[in-house]
């Protein structure tokens, strides 16, 4: 393989590779800020000038193909120094609004002023002005003078989003970013630009001044809003969810993610209509009971029916542990064969960057894990019917709201004798049941997806409930967890009585007479490894952080 | 003095089609389709002939950098657009010798296989744009361009020009600025490599060359290299559009051989400085050049080579004079103002560095400048000079850094040791001057 010398240091090429990939590739960093590996080279920031030995001026380490034996130095006195001319010109017009501004604290020009600048400025002019609050679309503000005019927004929306919505205007140091006259940035990854905008110049209007990005902790996991399931980081601070951001993955989202997957679907852990403890329906009001009280009553009114009455619904939005561990429950516990899920296609909502038709995370997963109906039994239509015409009395329903799916599961819902329903808040579907349980939500268990691709993923719990502990459960911590006090203001947070489904369903069976010992969702998924051919070999650890995509071959045969 | 002219004949009238062809107009291009294009490039190569534009880079080597394959279409561009201040000398093509220039074009068309030419020309020439147009009409209508070629010449040849108007932006001459304006995309110029002649015009092989480079071909088609590369000094051989203004008598384009005295030029051709005053400075070569100090010009060739020896460029052969009362911190705030008002804003050391140079030399010029100013100046220029996209970061950084270097004098005569500076924050009411503490070594 053939290499060039970066600093001293050997590295290897691949023949087309610039300076700055090759150098990426092994973990080292030259500063740049117009320079995304998702995008095209742009050239225009100036501060990955490199001296290359033979070359006679200063090289953009972005855009200079490596070649072999070629020489490269990032900290000669020459490329030092116009790194930081570089950093002095691009400093001298800056606001300077780090106290108030989103970005500080992932501020490549915090970051890059602290590590390659002078220290002191020699402009003593008055500073350029432009606009500071310029609302570009639905969810994007712009602050003109925060902007470094890298053109990595006008590049996404070019090439990623495939729509030209922004462009520069203006020349010299008035250059600015705007949408066409009449037009907003509005295509559904616009809030990508926030992601990729080196500086606070582009910010999330939904996020905008919510919290300092070190008083919150993040944590790995995935977006819950199609079966693309974008690798996320969702950002937590005082136990509520303030944002996600993507997280790279290569084999799933890139460096992307949907605008909507990045807004609407963590509110509902933060929603003031979360389930908190389990709930009865007393005098045709849902109210709150112990957790002994509701498993010893849902034990005795399971017991009720005969088997070909009851159907359970899994969930493509539960876990493939929880989907796992209810399958075995309904077939060997209740011993019933009416077991499916509901799908949650929305046909042609979905496009060729990454959503997808299919709203729902973990439909590949339900079904592997074994919620679907065995011979015989009614598949997710027929359950409807059958509860329609009452020949089906009794349905257990985990984490999935029917009535938002079709209004007139309402009217069929509402024939049900028993409709135990394990849900994180209430909603339409609530309404109608006989006993709810408080399901804790994606944001507040361990457990694992399979997108849409055959990729398994790993979901890792954010937000504690009453039974877990930020610390004690090695879940992500940010400054103020490990440093703030019982009595810093923000020191009380709120955590929901909830349970994740395969616990409760534990702890029914266990009432029922049979015994399950899991005590972990990692313990399910490692039985599941045992016993699902696709599964084989696969653990937690060798899930990681990227997920792992399933054997296609076998693949094949599986229905989605 | 009778003195071969080769852009500019003496001929009345010689613009119109008829005049062009009673003295040999498209015989140069009647000969040239009987030579292969590699002989052509050759000839050009041969000749010496250096780009008219600014950086005098040979114009045969240029065009043998055009691939040989004809897998993808290839374009000739020809830049008109002739927006350095003190440089008015293309305009005069446009207007005395346009058949010329589109002989010019079609021969080059040729002998880099580009079916089709673009003739870029500054917005605000609209006089010039119209005749211009007026000729490329008469070329057409008398099948000398266009699918008629074929027939008139004998040739399987044919290339269309058409004539692509700027819109006011300096930095639409940058030949890859211009490239895409002409495809219609903000005159952003472009990273190289990969150059016009691997990846231009739509990402296809260009060749980007100025009026004056491309009004010579024909001559040096008809009359062959050797008569071309004995005219003028050896290394930059021709005559040269001399467009001289400023305090002189007689300014306008003069077209001189290659190594004529700078002097001569002044004192000879545009008549001496009113008032018999003294030169103070010239700069030789369009503003963007490195300013002369009026003392040191004698014996100063005007060719690229000895320019650069005198410690300046040719440039576009545009000569400024300014007599012994020019302010010069005056003049250099000028020169800034234009450069600040025409960067593009791309890249990062131009588009901050122009401003804040302004802003400085505003400030002295007010009288609010210090010595450290002075200084500052420099470092700011030097900060600019080979960090940027495009040239006009050069040709911004450098009037700055040569008239400072060269007229130290003037600068430090008007400022002061120290200065206080009042600052629009509030928190601070007065502040110093900054201290440029730690140097940026250059
Ligand atoms: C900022 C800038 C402006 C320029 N403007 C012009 C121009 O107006 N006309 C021109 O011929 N060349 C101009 N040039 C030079 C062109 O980039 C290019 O080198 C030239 O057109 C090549 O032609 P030549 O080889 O025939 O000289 C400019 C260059 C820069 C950096
Ligand atoms: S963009 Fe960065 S440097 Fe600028 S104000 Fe924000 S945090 Fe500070
Ligand atoms: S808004 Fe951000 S991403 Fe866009 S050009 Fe400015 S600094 Fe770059
Ligand atoms: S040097 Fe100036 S004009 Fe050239 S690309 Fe950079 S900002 Fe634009």
């Amino acid at each position: 393989m053939p290499h060039f010398i970066l600093d001293g240091k050997e590295i290897q090429f691949i023949q087309g590779q610039t300076i700055i990939e090759a150098a990426a590739k092994v973990g080292i960093d030259i500063p740049h800020f117009c320079w995304h590996p998702s995008l095209t080279v742009s050239g225009n920031c100036r501060v990955c000038l490199v001296e290359i030995e033979k070359m006679p001026k200063l090289a953009i380490a972005c855009s200079t193909l490596a070649s072999d034996g070629m020489v490269v130095n990032t900290n000669s006195v020459k490329a030092l120094s116009a790194r930081n001319a570089v950093m002095e010109f691009l400093l001298i017009n800056h606001p300077l609004d780090c106290p108030i501004c989103d970005e500080a604290g992932e501020c490549k020009l915090q970051d890059y002023a602290f590590d390659h600048s002078v220290g002191e400025s020699r402009f003593v002019e008055n500073k350029v002005h432009k606009e500071k609050r310029v609302s570009l679309g639905t969810h994007v503000m712009f602050d003109g003078e925060r902007c470094i005019s890298c053109s990595r927004c006008i590049r996404f929306c070019d090439e990623i989003a495939g729509v030209n919505e922004l462009t520069f205007i203006n020349r010299g140091d008035k250059v600015t970013i705007d949408t066409f006259p009449g037009k907003e940035l509005s295509n559904p990854y616009s809030l990508c630009v926030t992601d990729i905008c080196p500086v606070g110049a582009l910010t999330s209007k939904d996020f905008r001044f919510k919290s300092r990005v070190w008083d919150m902790s993040s944590t790995k996991t995935i977006c819950s809003g199609c079966s693309r399931g974008c690798n996320v980081e969702m950002w937590v601070r005082n136990n509520e969810i303030l944002r996600l951001t993507p997280r790279y993955n290569e084999e799933v989202n890139s460096y992307w993610m949907c605008d909507e997957g990045r807004l609407n679907t963590f509110k509902s852990v933060n929603a003031d209509i979360r389930v908190n403890g389990p709930h009865i329906k007393r005098d045709g009001t849902l109210v709150k009971a112990g957790w002994d009280e509701v498993f010893a009553l849902a034990t005795s009114e399971l017991k009720s029916y005969n088997k070909s009455e009851i159907a359970v619904l899994g969930s493509a939005f539960a876990t493939c542990e929880e989907n796992f561990v209810l399958a075995k429950f309904a077939k060997s516990v209740l011993g019933i064969k009416n077991i499916d899920f509901a799908k949650h296609e929305k046909p042609n909502s979905g496009d060729d960057i990454l959503i997808r038709d299919d709203k729902s995370p973990n439909s590949f997963g339900a079904e592997l894990a074994g919620i679907h109906p065995l011979k015989d039994g009614l598949n997710f239509q027929n359950i409807m019917r059958a509860i329609d015409e009452k020949k089906i009395k009794a349905l257990y329903l985990v984490e999935d709201d029917l009535v938002s799916l079709d209004e007139d599961y309402k009217k069929i819902l509402s024939k049900l004798e028993l409709f135990i329903v394990h849900s994180s808040n209430f909603n339409s579907t609530t309404e109608l049941a006989d006993i709810v349980f408080p399901a804790a939500t994606y944001a507040e268990k361990n457990g694992t997806w399979i997108n849409f691709q055959g990729r398994i993923q790993k979901l890792l719990p954010a937000v504690m409930t009453v039974e877990m502990d930020r610390s004690l459960d090695g879940m992500a911590m940010s400054r103020l967890d490990k440093f703030g006090t019982e009595f810093d203001r923000w020191g009380k947070s709120k955590k929901m009585n909830a349970r994740p489904i395969w616990k409760i369903i534990t702890s029914l069976a266990n009432a029922l007479g049979t015994k399950y010992k899991y005590q972990t969702s990692e313990e399910i998924f490692d039985e599941m490894s045992k016993t699902i051919d696709l599964f084989k070999g696969l653990d937690y650890q060798r899930v990681g952080e990227l997920g792992v995509k399933l054997n296609v071959t076998t693949l094949a045969k599986v229905k989605v | 003095m009778t003195m071969e002219k080769i852009v500019l004949p003496d001929i009345e009238n010689l613009h119109q089609l008829d005049v062009y062809l009673k003295n040999g107009g498209y015989s140069a291009a009647q000969k040239a389709f009987s030579l292969t294009s590699d002989e052509i490039i050759d000839q050009v190569k041969k000749s010496g002939l250096r780009g008219r534009g600014g950086a005098a880079f040979s114009a045969g080597i240029k065009w043998s950098f055009m691939p040989k394959s004809n897998d993808k279409p290839k374009y000739l561009c020809i830049n008109g657009d002739e927006s350095e201040p003190g440089s008015f000398k293309d305009r005069q093509v446009f207007e005395f010798n346009p058949h010329q220039l589109i002989e010019g074009t079609i021969i080059s068309c040729f002998a880099i296989g580009a079916k089709v030419s673009y003739v870029y020309i500054r917005g605000e020439y609209h006089k010039w744009i119209k005749l211009f147009q007026k000729a490329l009409d008469d070329a057409y209508a008398n099948n000398f361009v266009g699918e008629g070629m074929k027939q008139k010449f004998g040739t399987d040849f044919s290339c269309d020009i058409y004539i692509h108007k700027g819109a006011g932006a300096y930095i639409c001459g940058e030949e890859t600025s211009l490239m895409n304006s002409i495809e219609g995309k903000r005159g952003y110029p472009r990273i190289k490599p990969p150059f016009p002649a691997q990846s231009g015009l739509w990402g296809n092989p260009t060749t980007i060359n100025n009026v004056e480079t491309i009004t010579n071909i024909p001559p040096i088609i008809n009359k062959g290299w050797e008569w071309f590369a004995s005219i003028g000094e050896p290394k930059h051989p021709g005559t040269i559009l001399f467009g001289i203004s400023g305090h002189v008598n007689k300014p306008g384009v003069y077209e001189l051989p290659s190594g004529t005295l700078l002097t001569e030029l002044i004192f000879n051709y545009a008549g001496g400085v009113p008032g018999n005053k003294k030169v103070k400075c010239v700069i030789p070569g369009g503003s963007s050049m490195p300013p002369l100090r009026g003392d040191q010009i004698e014996g100063i060739k005007m060719d690229a080579e000895s320019l650069k020896i005198a410690g300046s460029a040719i440039g576009t052969g545009g000569v400024i004079v300014m007599d012994e009362d020019t302010d010069l911190v005056k003049v250099l705030a000028r020169i800034a103002k234009f450069y600040y008002h025409e960067s593009c804003g791309q890249c990062t050391p131009c588009r901050e560095g122009t401003g804040w140079m302004l802003k400085l030399l505003n400030r002295i010029v007010r009288g609010e400048g210090s010595k450290k100013d002075v200084d500052l100046l420099i470092s700011v220029a030097n900060n600019i000079d080979g960090n940027t996209v495009c040239a006009l970061g050069e040709a911004a950084a450098w009037p700055v850094k040569f008239m400072i270097q060269r007229f130290r004098d003037e600068f430090d005569a008007r400022v002061k040791d120290e200065i206080m500076i009042p600052v629009l924050n509030k928190v601070h009411s007065m502040r110093k001057t900054a201290n440029p503490l730690s140097p940026v070594q250059n």
